[in-house]
């Protein structure tokens, strides 16, 4: 696939990574794209300002506004150019509003080049160049490069030159623009079985969230009332004759069974090909998407750990995911989610070989040591006490009538499931120290377990509330540069986090301790 | 229970240094100033409005009682809390007051060292020390030193960053 492009390129190629590198510009088939998201992203402030303006002075604005998104797309598209010389990776844009952005290679961490929809249609795709530094929820981070968009064989050169810098020392020679084919490891790869693990990711839940609320919006917004479509009525009109225990079970399984179809569509969509390879340079190399292609490469000298995920309904499956903790992977919502996942929902005997595979031993699977029978106590209080509160105030609204009566009793019947979870958040509490891995398990609805570097913390931190003073316990946690930035041991005795800290982190903590 | 453990059981001893005297006049007089505007703009409605809701002069009471137990208690107390050493190796704050948090962080994972001051700050010649990590999970803040120490450490730390190789992620 990439030789074509190799050809294409090999021209201005030499120069590559000198000092007097080339400048490269975004595919001006972004032009044909851009425009048209643009216009159809700022379609609401534009209908919505003619339709409510309508011989106001200002219904015009719209119109006004979508002009500056477009021209700022189609100028960025234009004036956007990129180069990489021997250092650094530099990057400039703008018409009017100047910015220039150098990420010096060595800090390049990740490379991930995702292929939507629109980039497919001419298969282009964006590529982030991500650092080691941590820009967890402040938007694009500042240390980011975002190509959007190049072709994919750019893309793939840009992976190529930037992270595999270390097995062809000799960067400023032609030698590293040559296709190395490097011999790939499989890890893993998705397996069509795993598709029963799908409903229980409940992910088509959002998506049956979203749709309900969208359309409650609009019907609000339009003061359409609902019950007096016909299709509706005539629906609600047939319930209306059963007990409303029947409807209520036949809304459940309906519910249940939307939720189960939307999830295997989900799972196909997002995991489709999904494969998890090692290339001989040192990196790990995802890739995964039916519709929306992803390809994520991590540095492995960069991989900090990895976190086991099993989500109670996953778990009751038997079914877990893995997730990478790396410098430079993004958290977030979206698009961003999931960049550094190494196995999608899959058997937890799976996921333990990957971690084996990927991490050379398998910490996560490693007995873990409890934590004291007090940390019972509190988990089960806060899970009892956040019940007995949102109760406390249904009931409130209830007595001041904003409210009926059932929400507040509602909220006391989950009192006996709150006690479960809280036992069983318990139950996962552990934690253990297995040479250069710090291991920590939490959570029951959603739990975790992270395998996290020692090296790769960059400090201790040690927390104590009011009341975990009284039961003698504190929360360490560990933070690190990558992943969720910190990793927290829930609850711990006192003594036994002081020591676990001045065993993960030698010599470290040892002068500030006394006995 | 830590009666009878304390021989044996593992502790972490308070970081040796506290933070200027000063700063107890810095803290009263930044709350001060919250309360009095809190407290002001309450008077201003309840004594203009027409119909001034009825819960505003419970608030006002309220307001009334907690700011001189807040600003005679907070101060001494954050004095008391607030703690910092920096040693060869590593940066060592204390602070919190129902929660508390021990934070140490190696110098050679350093990255930046901010000194800030705000007019208040200035005024009673402090500066508070930020030093930042590569982690998100947050840098430590050492607030209420005298402006002349924050100086010397932020010169001493980054002095010992640069010294040390790498990247510090």
């Amino acid at each position: 696939m990439s030789s074509t492009a190799d050809t294409e390129t090999a021209v201005i190629l030499p120069a590559e990574g000198t000092q007097d590198a080339p400048w490269h510009r975004l595919d001006r088939r972004m032009l044909l794209i851009r425009p048209v998201l643009d216009l159809v992203k700022s379609l609401p402030v534009l209908l919505g300002a003619l339709l409510f303006g309508h011989g106001e002075p200002w219904q015009w604005f719209g119109l006004v506004f979508t002009a500056i998104a477009v021209f700022t797309g189609v100028s960025h598209v234009l004036t956007s150019r990129y180069r990489i010389t021997e250092s650094q990776v530099e990057w400039h844009t703008g018409l009017l509003l100047r910015k220039q952005r150098a990420i010096p290679r060595d800090r390049i961490r990740t490379v991930d080049v995702t292929s939507e929809p629109k980039h497919r249609l001419f298969s282009l795709a964006a590529a982030r160049i991500g650092t080691g530094r941590h820009s967890h929820g402040k938007g694009p981070g500042k240390d980011e490069l975002v190509l959007d968009a190049v072709t994919v064989a750019e893309a793939q050169r840009l992976r190529t030159l930037l992270l595999h810098r270390k097995a062809v020392p000799a960067a400023e020679s032609a030698t590293s623009e040559e296709p190395i084919a490097p011999s790939e490891q499989l890890v893993a790869a998705v397996d069509k079985r795993w598709l029963r693990y799908a409903p229980f990711t409940l992910s088509g839940l959002a998506v049956v969230g979203a749709a309900v609320g969208t359309v409650y919006h609009f019907a609000h917004e339009l003061h359409f009332d609902p019950v007096q479509f016909s299709l509706v009525r005539t629906v609600v009109g047939h319930f209306a004759d059963t007990p409303t225990w029947v409807s209520v079970v036949l809304a459940a399984v309906g519910l249940l069974v939307l939720v189960s179809v939307l999830s295997v569509g989900g799972y196909i969509l997002s995991f489709w090909n999904f494969r998890l390879t090692r290339e001989p340079a040192g990196t790990l190399h995802i890739r995964r998407g039916l519709i929306t292609t992803r390809s994520v490469s991590i540095e492995e000298d960069r991989l900090r750990g990895v976190e086991v995920r099993e989500p109670l309904p996953l778990r009751l499956a038997g079914g877990a995911r893995c997730v990478a903790i790396a410098g430079g992977l993004r958290e977030g919502k979206g698009a961003d989610k999931g960049g550094g996942l190494l196995l999608p929902p899959a058997p937890v005997a799976r996921v333990h070989e990957v971690v084996a595979a990927v991490l050379g031993e398998d910490p996560a699977a490693m007995p873990l040591t409890r934590h004291p029978r007090r940390a019972l106590y509190r988990r089960l209080s806060r899970a009892v006490i956040g019940v007995l509160i949102l109760a406390a105030a249904l009931y409130g609204l209830s007595w001041l009538g904003a409210l009926p009566d059932w929400p507040w009793q509602a909220a006391l019947v989950l009192l006996p499931f709150a006690v479960l979870v809280g036992w069983d958040r318990y139950r996962g509490l552990g934690h253990a120290l297995t040479g250069r891995y710090l291991v920590t398990r939490s959570g029951s609805l959603d739990r975790g377990t992270a395998v996290v570097q020692c090296d790769g913390m960059t400090g201790i931190v040690v927390e104590r509330s009011f009341f975990q003073r009284r039961a003698g316990l504190v929360t360490l946690i560990a933070p690190v540069a990558a992943g969720k930035g910190h990793y927290k041991v829930l609850d711990i005795a006192e003594h036994d986090g002081l020591d676990l800290a001045d065993r993960a982190a030698p010599g470290l903590v040892t002068p500030f301790l006394e006995h | 229970m830590s009666e009878h453990t304390t021989s044996t059981a593992l502790r972490l001893r308070p970081p040796a240094h506290r933070v200027s005297r000063r700063a107890i006049g810095y803290w009263t007089t930044t709350a001060a100033i919250l309360w009095i505007v809190l407290i002001g703009v309450q008077t201003l409605i309840a004594s203009t409005s027409d119909d001034a809701p009825a819960f505003l002069s419970v608030t006002l009471v309220i307001s009334c009682v907690l700011a001189p137990l807040h600003l005679i208690v907070m101060p001494q107390w954050r004095y008391r809390v607030h703690r910092w050493e920096v040693t060869g190796e590593a940066v060592y704050t204390q602070a919190g007051w129902l929660k508390q948090q021990w934070r140490i962080a190696p110098i050679s994972r350093i990255q930046t060292v901010d000194i800030e001051r705000d007019p208040f700050e200035q005024l009673f010649g402090l500066a508070k020390i930020t030093v930042t990590t590569a982690s998100a999970a947050g840098p430590l803040r050492i607030s209420g030193l005298t402006h002349g120490r924050a100086l010397e450490l932020a010169d001493e730390l980054t002095k010992t960053t640069q010294a040390i190789r790498g990247d510090a992620t």
